[in-house]
């Protein structure tokens, strides 16, 4: 079996953020390989930059040789170039990109109809500003053609040809542009290209329905999304999948019912770059769950509730908390006990018999390496992600007591509620971790180098 | 060995050798410079002497023994680390063997009149290297726990301990 992830426009971009975590935090199920790939007209877009860096900083490090027999960093996760993939090309317009004067004077007409004459002539380097009527047609023409995209289903046969199966799902939104168009097209392309495979692939999707809203500043005539445009689109969306067409074998449904503003507007590129938002973890969390059905379960279509309100607690989240808290105390055990005297250990300057871990463990061991120090950059970028999700505009999001820390850069603001930092009590305080640091423990010989230090690490960070 | 099975080992280990230090040191004492010194002591038989001796040596050796008991209850059930900055504790465990060496001799010198014997340098060179030495140096390289095991000098040198 092998998992494919397919981001569609920025909100997909931010779901393959939030996926990307969760996979480095060992929660996707088996030890499967994800590949990824993303399709963004805008291809400066923040969002999509700061999943990429998140991204290749764990292609960088995910080499280490930690041991098979442990969730850290279990899944492994391959790039599928071009990443992203841009259907529409620098400084292209609809009209560019539909050839629109070379057709007939009657399509040409009807074309003219469809679409406004800013719709036809504004450039898609920041992507389809909210309208997926434009993504749809460039989507289409831009899949038919296939070049580009023959590297993701050339992947995928070939991973079928090895006698495998393979679960496809599909991350966008319905209230957008590139995401609205995307989802069904994606979807139905790749059940026109794979009808060989029909019964060894299986595609799931996350629909994300509008949870956050903006108000446009300073765009003047520009074409660009507008928030309130996102219930009628989603209503409109809502009824394609359930009247016209549904490719998806299983269909996820997240959204808010709180419009959660964004801080700075922006049509695109990097200035959009919006911070991670729970919903994008629902809908991460969703991917999981599909990779974790069977391939022949019947089609279904899910959504999910929470207990409280104005709360988003562990009762509500359907991962394993007991695997992510563990994560995230070794990431910030690291960060506290470890990172703040690695170079200097290394440098000299810092004695070594403070820190027996470091003799045992990291004596001869190269941490410049570009390894380990993409794991320093990944372990900032996870605190500043977990930091945002539990930020939500005055709602509590609890994942880890937000008290405990602090990003960018990330430390701890609260020593004490390491051990409690789920709410519930356990004894594994940062000196229980120093302590099991320096126990002897014994590990197969595959388990060696940087990765055998992170691994202890990891282990002495469990809740037993 | 768990964390506790190792502690109690430990703690058994500290208090075997601190016994088998002042074994040693009156044993050594005794038949190097023993004779010698119970000659020169006034109005002391040789057996007189072991007796008086054999006290001085017990006070010696169990304060010193204090010492080696008193680092690792502290590094085992005090000292905390929760920033890497407050590892090490090395400060702390030179303290101990300086009282651990003005323990050794201060009692020797101190305590020997009051007993009415003689000494000379012999036993303080026996009990500086039997009490300090390896009662104290020596016991806390091994006996350390193992958060702090390279701080003791030279544990390092002695090699990766896992117990």
């Amino acid at each position: 079996m092998s998992y494919y992830f397919v981001s569609i426009g920025g909100t997909g971009a931010k779901v393959m953020e939030s996926l990307t975590h969760l996979c480095i935090a060992g929660l996707l199920p088996e030890n499967e390989r994800l590949y990824i790939t993303a399709i963004d007209p805008d291809v400066g877009n923040g969002n999509l930059e700061r999943t990429s860096t998140a991204l290749n900083n764990f292609d960088v490090f995910q080499n280490f040789s930690v041991g098979n027999d442990t969730k850290l960093f279990k899944n492994k996760i391959s790039i599928v170039r071009p990443f992203p993939w841009n259907p529409t090309g620098h400084d292209k317009t609809l009209d560019d990109l539909t050839e629109y004067h070379q057709h007939s004077k009657t399509v040409g007409k009807l074309y003219e109809v469809l679409y406004t004459r800013q719709e036809r002539s504004t450039t898609l380097n920041e992507g389809f500003r909210g309208h997926p009527s434009i993504g749809a047609a460039v989507l289409a023409k831009n899949f038919d053609d296939g070049s580009k995209w023959r590297t993701l289903t050339e992947q995928i046969e070939k991973t079928i040809s090895e006698g495998d199966s393979v679960k496809i799902f599909l991350a966008g939104s319905v209230f957008g542009g590139t995401g609205a168009a995307g989802l069904p097209t994606v979807a139905r392309m790749l059940r026109n290209n794979l009808a060989d495979y029909a019964n060894k692939i299986s595609i799931g999707g996350v629909l994300i329905l509008p949870y956050f809203s903006f108000t446009p500043e300073d765009v003047k005539d520009e074409l660009f999304a507008r928030s309130e445009n996102f219930l009628p689109n989603t209503k409109a969306a809502l009824r394609y999948y359930a009247e016209r067409e549904n490719l998806f074998d299983a269909t996820y449904f997240v959204g808010d019912n709180v419009m959660t503003p964004v801080g700075e507007f922006s049509v695109g590129s990097s200035n959009q770059r919006n911070e991670a938002h729970v919903v994008e973890l629902y809908a991460a969390m969703a991917a999981i769950d599909f990779f974790a059905r069977p391939i022949t379960a019947p089609k279904v279509f899910k959504y999910i509730c929470r207990h409280e309100r104005e709360k988003f607690s562990w009762n509500d989240f359907p991962i394993s908390a007991a695997t992510f808290v563990q994560f995230a105390r070794f990431i910030f055990a690291y960060v506290q006990l470890i990172k703040p005297v690695l170079s200097d250990l290394v440098s000299g300057d810092a004695k070594a018999y403070k820190y027996p871990w470091f003799v045992d463990l990291l004596g001869g061991v190269n941490v410049t390496e570009p390894e380990a120090v993409n794991f320093n950059f990944y372990a900032e970028a996870f605190a500043a992600w977990l930091k945002q999700i539990e930020t939500l505009n005055g709602r509590e999001v609890f994942l880890i007591n937000p008290s405990m820390f602090e990003a960018n850069p990330a430390r701890l603001l609260d020593k004490k509620l390491f051990a409690t930092c789920d709410g519930t009590n356990s004894k594994v305080t940062l000196h229980e971790v120093w302590y099991r640091l320096t126990e002897p423990t014994k590990y197969d010989s595959t388990v060696k180098g940087f990765g055998k230090f992170l691994r202890r690490l990891y282990d002495a960070c469990a809740a037993n | 060995m768990n964390r506790n099975t190792r502690t109690i080992v430990k703690i058994f280990i500290i208090a075997a050798v601190t016994i088998a230090c002042v074994a040693l040191a009156y044993y050594l004492g005794a038949n190097i410079t023993g004779h010698k010194l119970a000659a020169a002591s006034d109005n002391m038989s040789y057996t007189r002497w072991l007796e008086k001796y054999f006290e001085l040596t017990r006070a010696a050796g169990l304060l010193n023994g204090l010492c080696a008991l008193g680092w690792f209850t502290a590094a085992r059930f005090l000292f905390t680390v929760d920033e890497a900055v407050g590892a090490g504790k090395r400060i702390f465990w030179l303290g101990l063997l300086a009282i651990s060496a003005a323990i050794t001799l201060g009692v020797a010198h101190f305590y020997a009149p009051i007993l009415g014997i003689k000494l000379n340098g012999i036993i303080f060179a026996l009990y500086g290297i039997i009490f300090t030495g390896v009662g104290y140096w020596l016991l806390t390289i091994f006996t350390t726990p193992l958060a702090f095991k390279y701080t003791p000098l030279g544990a390092q040198l002695i090699g990766r301990r896992g117990i």
